[in-house]
């Protein structure tokens, strides 16, 4: 993995374009791997029952496609020094979500600060506010 | 429900071990159908289990608190890794309730987290979380 280099980085570019549809079943995964096993997530009756269309995504489950987007841009985990986000609208199974992040700022220890965000192919804004700061190479 | 007499409480959660199945299992289910990224490393948001996860569980168990889960929403959460954590490492967890509010019938509760690794002192973790409480009908 290639980590980009402070010198090549400029406010204003983007991390690379990221998608990917979560299932039911990815949904299913990420309860038992995380041990969230809320039914909001798993029982499409009772998550109906608490006004919701549907079982929904767990947040944390976005949140972890975000950060693999950012790493994947960063070249590495290690890298992602940082991420916060709101969780704005829920992913239903069977949506793509699409990652997005911004460069705002480098400062001169090499840390880039993105902005940083998620949306469904439905076109909700599912994680806003996003921020994100990562280690370049010197 | 919470209220404002629960600020300052803190759970605690010592000796959680990354086992490397269990960061495994949460690589493959953040990647889905796709490969995933970086095998063998622990994917960052792995704190969910070993610092949120474990804290979390106490505060909604916590009867003096009083949260109902079917009313629960995560409303934000951030993160901070001064240090990569591996598999194997084992971590101390702590969380802290910060503030309470209530407006329009939603009650919401921040958290701080700190995780750390006692093997050599390092923070691997801090994390702020706002749990959401919708009161039902």
């Amino acid at each position: 993995m290639t980590v980009p280099a402070a010198s090549g980085v400029a406010i204003g570019d983007s991390v690379t374009p990221f998608s990917r549809t979560v299932t039911q079943e990815q949904i299913g995964a990420y309860a038992d791997a995380s041990g969230d096993h809320n039914p909001i997530h798993l029982d499409p009756e009772f998550a109906r029952s608490v006004g919701l269309p549907g079982t929904i995504a767990h947040g944390l489950l976005e949140m972890g496609i975000l950060a693999d987007a950012i790493a994947a841009w960063a070249g590495g985990n290690a890298n992602l020094l940082s991420l916060s986000c709101r969780f704005s609208k829920p992913l239903l199974p069977g949506d793509t979500i699409i990652c997005t992040g911004t460069v705002v700022s480098v400062d001169d220890a090499g840390v880039a600060t993105l902005e940083v965000g998620a949306s469904s192919d439905r076109g909700d804004r599912v994680l806003t506010n996003g921020r994100a700061t990562v280690r370049l190479s010197r | 429900m919470p209220d404002r007499s629960h600020i300052g409480r803190r759970y605690s959660a010592p000796g959680q071990r990354i086992a490397p199945d269990s960061a495994g299992a949460m690589a493959r289910a953040i990647a889905g159908a796709d490969e995933v990224r970086e095998a063998g490393a622990v994917p960052p948001t792995y704190a969910a289990v070993y610092c949120l996860g474990p804290t979390l569980a106490q505060l909604f168990s916590d009867p003096e608190v009083g949260i109902d889960l079917a009313g629960l929403i995560h409303g934000e959460q951030s993160f901070e890794w001064p240090t990569p954590v591996h598999p194997g490492d084992v971590i101390d967890a702590t969380a802290e309730i910060t503030s309470i509010d209530t407006k329009r019938g939603m009650t919401f509760v921040r958290l701080a987290m700190e995780a750390t690794r006692p093997a050599d002192q390092a923070v691997v973790c801090r994390a702020t979380s706002l749990m959401i409480v919708r009161a039902l009908a």
